[in-house]
């Protein structure tokens, strides 16, 4: 039965009518260490095994952060030169703006560790690990606002409806538990409570089969959505449910010889058992006082862009194969000064905090940490410009994003950008570039990690995407 | 693995007939060689076609295999010779698709056009053994199919079994038990004929058309479209036939003298989903929209796959890039805009009252009517007593008097004199925001004319909030978020004077547009210059309320009586605004001497302060009528439609980039189809008509096969979709054809068509798969079973309300809101959230909740609904424990087990026995069997007694959900039941349909 079942559901899997599923994101925990996944997937010897992506959702700005730009004090106040915009589009909020003054940053920068990274005042965590961390100045992106812009970076491409780079890794990969699905995404709105909003479709599993989505962890409720059972329900009263429920399903089962209903005692079975797997995970009460130390007090609070690096941490030891976070609130059109320095207080001493934790249960070799939003911000300022407030718009042709762990070589700096940190100069990273990468990282080859849908072999880099080899360890 | 698991199914299918091109030798073709041998000549490496008949011929030697070069590469052992190349990312042929090839050039290499796009012929009815078995024409095309593969039909499934299934199918719900005493053919008969039937079959269609209550893009704002939801129930519900509900929706607007119904109908294709995001640039989004509906609609009803020629041509079919922008073309012509409004509908939208609406507006106007006609018929009291009134002016103190309704602020500056620094801040001043009415009045003298009047916003050029400035010397008005892109900016033509005093007036409607600002100098209004008109964003400021400054500016001169009103005054009202002199000066001033201004200026006081009673009511009376119909008929839904007021050129893009024109294209079909008759017109209604001429070789198929996959579970061609090459071909196509005739002759009778497939044998056979079965045909193509899946997201919380008593069955109206779990709206996007239902909103059809894009209601798409994000024909199921938790947690299943729960207990008679078996049949319509009894008896034993122990744990199971419980059963008993009644819902035969 399961051979007849496991071909079965191969067959189906190629159209999208993925029925059976004894090989679906959680399976049967006696079986492979390995649930779900493609046979031949990975293509070759991955350096990660998993990867914890900490998504900054705005678009922080690359000139205050990373990408130090001293020649800006000279030009400050001067219009951006036509011979740097080249007739590159602005977005509608600033394209008709009488002026184009450039701003520089007001923080100050500093090279740290033996690799010599600038970062910036605002990062002192961050600076601390510099030399975990690998920084690729040179990110470009297609898309000039939020939701075609994310939506580009999670799926590959800027319309809705692909799958996220999660549901791939999903798909083909699987997870390393049978207790916790392969892809789980958390949410923190930053303290402003404002910001770019989210959308289910960034961790959707467009026309892949939907059990290949993100499943959510929530900081308010359950933490997986309809998780607990039902006051005046108890965990007792649940088994003796699911034990006649099994039963009378095994009845089923003979009588109509369907492999789904097989499947379906394996999932009631499977979700009794995240009742109490999901629950054990989210609790923290167990973490000693150092690692609130490290990661700060912030993490006892639960939706926290810390509470959730530290989670990040407990997923990714029990086997979760994409762990996502997006921290809302880095579009700093105005009032940057008031605002950026907040979100780098949310996000800096937890997002270091987990690259050290992870280096220190030794599990920073196989994971691959990104740090990164959706594009980067204009050196020329958008709305007022006084002595203490200014904006910067949406800017697509170069950002910053850090790199660590799982086959990265650490302490580099990849690709430079020009004097008014607006055109790549050097080495260009484009965003299917970095998903290729990613994949690589897993030991998949990006254009081998195809679905067919429509007719047509769909993949995560689209069309293009080559992998940036001088980001790799040997 | 994953191509072996498809041929084991594809070699006893098809291993007893002769290779034929379209069915076994194009889909090898396709997948591995059109890439580079096909139709797209930009990724063409070669000069060689493998895509038509004249390329292919020069690499084939018919009947002789070895000396076709095509055969010869494909079997090649020189890997740098052997098709496809490694490099091509292609897998090597296996030996079956290579033995294929050989056979089929063996055979004469006979080429076809691609099988759907020649126009079905309708076949004979094949001969088969048993001839007892067919009870209408779809049988033998199956039974001939499964006599040649020596497979025996099944027996057909019990009768409740069956009932329940034809029930789900049609209506969505399962059947009531008066159901089952009918013949078969009865029930499907009053099933079709059910209100039910109608919301079923638009649930499907809704997904087809991306159909949503939100944008879906970004902030994902709401709109209003469920006029044209009902619109499509109603349909189902007439039985309109197909080809008018297509011509209808596509091209509704277009017919002569369209109907409401009819312009209803296009709003079709303005579902697809629209970005309010600021900053977007919006011919991008523009683009986006037409590509949807020109994508959308080849998917619907032809079943291909047009988008991907968008960027180039096509690379399996023969679609060319020109194809794409042709039919792209049909749909470019709408006057709608790249960034949308972000708080309901977008042009071109029109008003779409229901019948109930044009009743209630007929009898409002009525009232208004009535309220005027008494109103006139005071006139002569009115003017008596006013003359009274005047006449006791005479002797009276001074009476200085302006309009005070609505009036909120009301401040002179003391001095009045502003010196470019000076400012005079006002408390409390109302916060205007872009729905808030209002008319500014104020007096001005100024001395430069450059400088601020009046202000509620950030201190500083262009800021967000309202100003009245002076530039230049002309009245300038700036209000809204943003300056460069979310705001609305007019000033006068004329200059205001320098050096004198001049009464300025600016009243706003409140409806968005500056259109409905109007700028009066000393009460005659002015010619203003619209400079930026999209207000179409909150912007109120915290700001004070500021005269004599704003947008940075200051104010030189003297700046009199200020005041604000909260509504927009009339013209006429405005007009005796500026007049100085006293009431009692103009009472002095003989009536026929008045002027008209003065004439009003002094009943406006009248009615406003001294007028006896009832004249003031009647008048209040009329004002109020007028206003309860305006905010009534400002509710009225409103729905987007098609509309081709702007046409526009259209031209291929390039790489499919918005600004990338290539050549210009006129609307058309795409070139490889049946073109457009002479003489139709090349717009959407000719396209509509073109779409169900019988003589188009997609349409009827595209839509039968969708029914089959809705009935079966898998289409008669899997891929719904795409009927192209890189489709599944048919796995029984004189069927498929058959049924397409059947369905065109029939006028395009969907309830026919329904009918004859569900009362066919094939339909009506048990699900039972015997292990032997399962591993021949594991996904029932051949059909020797009846359909056995899971109930769709809907049906499955649908059939929990019915069975439970709760559902509430009203067809139609805005969509509700019904039970999620907390927070979910706010974790991605912050706001105020989601703000459930309290009442029947809980228990409608899922069909009518509410559908916010880009956070689906999660019950729905954790049970695979499609998100409606773009075009889903496809239907699919998965098999997930979070489904399980959600069945089991939801506090939905647990209020209908509760509810279910009550009925067992109530209606169920006195024995636990006898109320399970009541359960059982309420949810499956037959009787346990006596284990299955036996299994449920124990449960409730358990929970029986764990509920008396813990009588508190059942009251908090009861207490779930808003509907009261029954306080007269006994609380440990309904706990338990409640168990037993929710173990029932999750059972595998209950969620599905078997």
């Amino acid at each position: 039965m399961n051979e007849l079942t496991r071909r079965h559901f191969f067959g189906r899997s190629a159209t999208g009518i993925g029925i059976a599923a004894l090989a679906s994101m959680f399976q049967d925990r006696a079986r492979a260490e390995r649930t779900g996944g493609l046979e031949g997937v990975p293509h070759f010897a991955p350096k990660a095994r998993r990867v914890i992506y900490l998504f900054q959702s705005g678009g922080p700005s690359q000139m205050e952060l990373f990408d130090y730009k001293p020649k800006l004090r000279e030009y400050a106040g001067s219009d951006l030169p036509e011979s740097i915009r080249m007739g590159q589009r602005l977005t509608g909020m600033s394209a008709t703006q009488s002026s184009f003054p450039v701003v520089p940053s007001r923080y100050r920068f500093q090279q740290h560790g033996q690799s010599g990274a600038w970062v910036s005042e605002l990062m002192p965590h961050t600076a601390r690990i510099a030399d975990q961390l690998t920084f690729v100045k040179s990110m470009h992106t297609e898309a000039i606002n939020h939701d075609p812009a994310v939506t580009f970076l999670q799926t590959g491409s800027q319309i809705a409806g692909r799958p996220s780079i999660g549901a791939w890794l999903s798909y083909g990969l699987g997870a390393e538990t049978a207790d916790l699905p392969a892809f789980v995404v958390m949410i923190s709105p930053g303290q402003g409570g404002g910001g770019q909003p989210l959308y289910d479709r960034l961790w959707g599993s467009g026309f892949l089969p939907t059990r290949f989505q993100g499943v959510k962890f929530r900081s308010v409720g359950d933490p997986v959505l309809y998780l607990s059972n039902p006051p005046g329900f108890s965990r007792e009263l649940r088994r003796e449910y699911l034990d006649a429920l099994g039963e009378l399903n095994r009845i089923t089962a003979a009588e109509f010889g369907d492999p789904e209903t097989n499947t379906r005692i394996a999932q009631y079975e499977m979700a009794f058992r995240m009742q109490a797997s999901v629950p054990e995970l989210t609790d923290l009460s167990k973490e000693p006082a150092s690692t609130f130390e490290l990661y700060g007090a912030d993490a006892r609070t639960p939706g926290t862009f810390a509470a959730n690096c530290l989670l990040a941490r407990r997923l990714a030891e029990r086997g979760v194969r994409f762990i996502q976070l997006f921290h809302r609130d880095w579009d700093h059109h105005g009032n940057l000064p008031r605002d950026l320095p907040k979100r780098c207080r949310e996000t800096d001493q937890a997002a270091a905090a987990l690259v050290t934790d992870l280096k220190q249960r030794g599990m920073l070799d196989d994971t691959l940490v990104v740090w990164g939003g959706e594009f980067g911000r204009t050196v020329y300022c958008q709305g007022r410009l006084t002595e203490s407030d200014y904006g910067r718009d949406h800017h697509p042709r170069c950002f910053t994003v850090w790199m660590a762990g799982g086959g990265i070589q650490p302490g580099l700096t990849h690709g430079e950008t020009d004097d008014y940190c607006y055109n790549v100069t050097r080495d260009p990273v484009h965003v299917h570039d970095l998903q290729a990468t990613i994949l690589h990282c897993l030991g998949i080859d990006h254009t081998r990690l195809t679905y067919r849908s429509q007719g047509r072999d769909f993949r995560l880099t689209d069309v293009s995407g080559i992998v940036v080899k001088a980001l790799l360890r040997a | 693995m994953k191509y072996l698991a498809s041929l084991a199914l594809l070699v006893p299918l098809f291993a007893a007939a002769p290779v034929e091109f379209n069915r076994d030798i194009r889909p090898i073709l396709s997948d591995k060689c059109y890439t580079c041998h096909g139709p797209d000549p930009g990724h063409r490496l070669s000069s060689l076609r493998l895509d038509i008949a004249e390329g292919a011929k020069t690499a084939i030697a018919a009947g002789d295999p070895g000396a076709s070069k095509l055969f010869q590469r494909i079997t090649s052992d020189n890997t740098g010779k052997r098709m496809p190349p490694a490099y091509a990312g292609k897998a090597k042929l296996s030996a079956h698709e290579i033995e294929l090839i050989r056979s089929w050039i063996e055979q004469g290499a006979q080429w076809q056009q691609h099988w759907s796009f020649i126009a079905p012929k309708r076949p004979g009815l094949p001969a088969v053994k048993v001839k007892s078995w067919p009870k209408n024409a779809i049988d033998f095309f199956v039974l001939n199919r499964l006599e040649r593969e020596q497979l025996k039909p099944s027996d057909e499934a019990r009768s409740a079994v069956l009932a329940r299934r034809v029930a789900l199918d049609l209506t969505g719900l399962p059947p009531s038990p008066g159901d089952l005493t009918l013949p078969y053919e009865a029930l499907v008969d009053r099933l079709l004929a059910s209100p039910r039937y109608a919301e079923r079959m638009a649930v499907r269609w809704l997904d087809a058309a991306r159909y949503a209550d939100t944008n879906g893009y970004q902030t994902d704002g709401p709109r209003e479209m469920w006029r044209w939801r009902d619109w499509v129930i109603d349909a189902f519900a007439r039985n309109m036939p197909f080809d008018q509900f297509t011509v209808e929706q596509l091209a509704g607007d277009l017919l002569p003298n369209p109907t409401l119904p009819q312009r209803i109908a296009t709003a079709f294709n303005r579902n697809h989903r629209t970005s309010a995001e600021g900053g977007i640039v919006e011919e991008e989004f523009r683009v986006e929209y037409v590509a949807d509906r020109a994508e959308t609609t080849a998917t619907v009803w032809m079943g291909v796959t047009l988008g991907c020629a968008r960027c180039h041509d096509h690379k399996y079919d023969p679609f060319k890039q020109r194809d794409f922008y042709r039919m792209f073309a049909f749909f470019n012509n709408v006057p709608d805009r790249g960034l949308v409004y972000n708080f309901g509908n977008e042009q071109p939208y029109l008003k779409a009252p229901t019948p109930e609406h044009e009743r209630m507006l007929a009898e409002l106007d009525g009232n208004v009517a009535e309220a005027e006609q008494h109103w006139r018929s005071l006139q002569p009291a009115l003017a008596k007593a006013q003359r009274t009134w005047e006449k006791s002016l005479a002797n009276a103190e001074p009476l200085d008097w302006t309009i005070e309704g609505g009036q909120v602020v009301h401040a002179t500056p003391k001095p009045s004199t502003f010196d470019g620094q000076r400012v005079v801040e006002v408390g409390d001043a109302p916060r205007f925001d872009y729905l808030d009415p209002y008319t500014f009045s104020v007096w001005l003298r100024p001395s430069s004319p450059n400088g601020a009047i009046l202000s509620r916003s950030e201190d500083y050029w262009e800021a967000p909030g309202y100003m009245l400035l002076l530039k230049n010397g002309k009245l300038r008005l700036h209000e809204g978020l943003r300056f460069t892109d979310i705001s609305l900016r007019l000033e006068t033509v004329e200059p205001v004077p320098l050096n004198q005093w001049t009464h300025i007036a600016v009243t706003y409607d409140g409806y968005r547009k500056a259109k409905g600002v109007h700028v009066y100098f000393n009460g005659v209004e002015k010619t203003t210059r619209v400079e930026f008109d999209e207000l179409t964003y909150p912007f109120s400021s915290s700001q004070p309320f500021r005269i004599g400054a704003g947008g940075g500016l200051r104010f030189t001169g003297e700046i009199g009586d200020v005041r604000l009103y909260n509504v927009a005054l009339t013209p006429q009202e405005i007009a005796t605004l500026p007049l100085r002199e006293s009431i009692n000066a103009i009472a002095a001033i003989p009536e026929s001497e008045r002027t008209e201004v003065q004439r009003d200026r002094l009943t406006f006081c009248f009615l406003d302060r001294f007028a006896p009673t009832e004249l003031r009511e009647a008048r209040n009376h009329l004002i109020g009528a007028r206003k309860i119909r305006q905010k009534y008929y400002d509710a009225i839904p409103t729905v987007m439609v098609m509309s081709d007021a702007a046409p526009r050129e259209s031209f291929v893009l390039k790489r499919g980039a918005y600004d990338a024109h290539g050549d210009r294209v006129t609307p058309g079909v795409p070139e490889v189809l049946p073109q457009l008759a002479p003489g139709v017109p090349a717009n959407r209604l000719g396209l509509a008509r073109w779409i169900v001429d019988p003589a188009n070789p997609l349409t009827a198929r595209v839509i039968v096969n969708r029914y089959w996959q809705m009935l079966f579970g898998t289409g008669l061609v899997k891929t719904v979709d795409d009927f192209g090459s890189q489709g599944e071909w048919p796995a029984n196509q004189e069927l498929l054809d058959w049924l397409a005739t059947e369905f065109v002759s029939s006028g395009w009778n969907v309830k026919h068509l329904l009918k004859v497939m569900v009362t066919s044998a094939t339909y009506r056979q048990s699900s039972n798969a015997s292990p032997e079965l399962l591993q021949r045909d594991p996904e029932n193509r051949l059909l020797a079973r009846g359909p056995r899946a899971r109930l769709s997201a809907e049906m499955i919380r649908d059939q929990a309300l019915a069975i439970s008593g709760l559902l509430v069955e009203k067809t139609g109206g805005p969509s509700v809101k019904p039970y999620q779990p907390a927070g979910l709206w706010q974790e991605l996007s912050g706001g105020g959230g989601y703000r459930r239902d309290h009442g029947e909103g809980l228990y409608r059809r899922s069909l009518y909740t509410y559908w916010r894009r880009t956070v689906t209601p999660p019950a729905m798409a954790l049970f695979d609904a499609p998100t409606r994000e773009t075009c889903t024909v496809r239907e699919t199921r998965t098999n997930t424990p979070l489904q399980a938790l959600n069945l089991m947690n939801d506090e939905t299943y647990i209020e209908a087990s509760r509810k279910f729960a009550e009925r067992m207990v109530a209606e169920g008679g006195a024995s636990a026995e006898s109320r399970i078996e009541y359960g059982w049949k309420l949810a499956l319509l037959e009787r346990p069997a006596a284990r299955q009894s036996a299994v449920v008896l124990k449960a409730l034993r358990q929970f029986e007694a764990h509920y008396t122990m813990e009588p508190r744990e059942a009251m908090d199971l009861l207490n779930q959900g808003d509907s009261p419980w029954n306080r007269s059963m006994n609380p440990a008993e309904l706990a338990a039941y409640s168990g037993v009644a929710s173990l029932i819902l999750n059972m595998d035969e209950v969620v599905t349909k078997q």
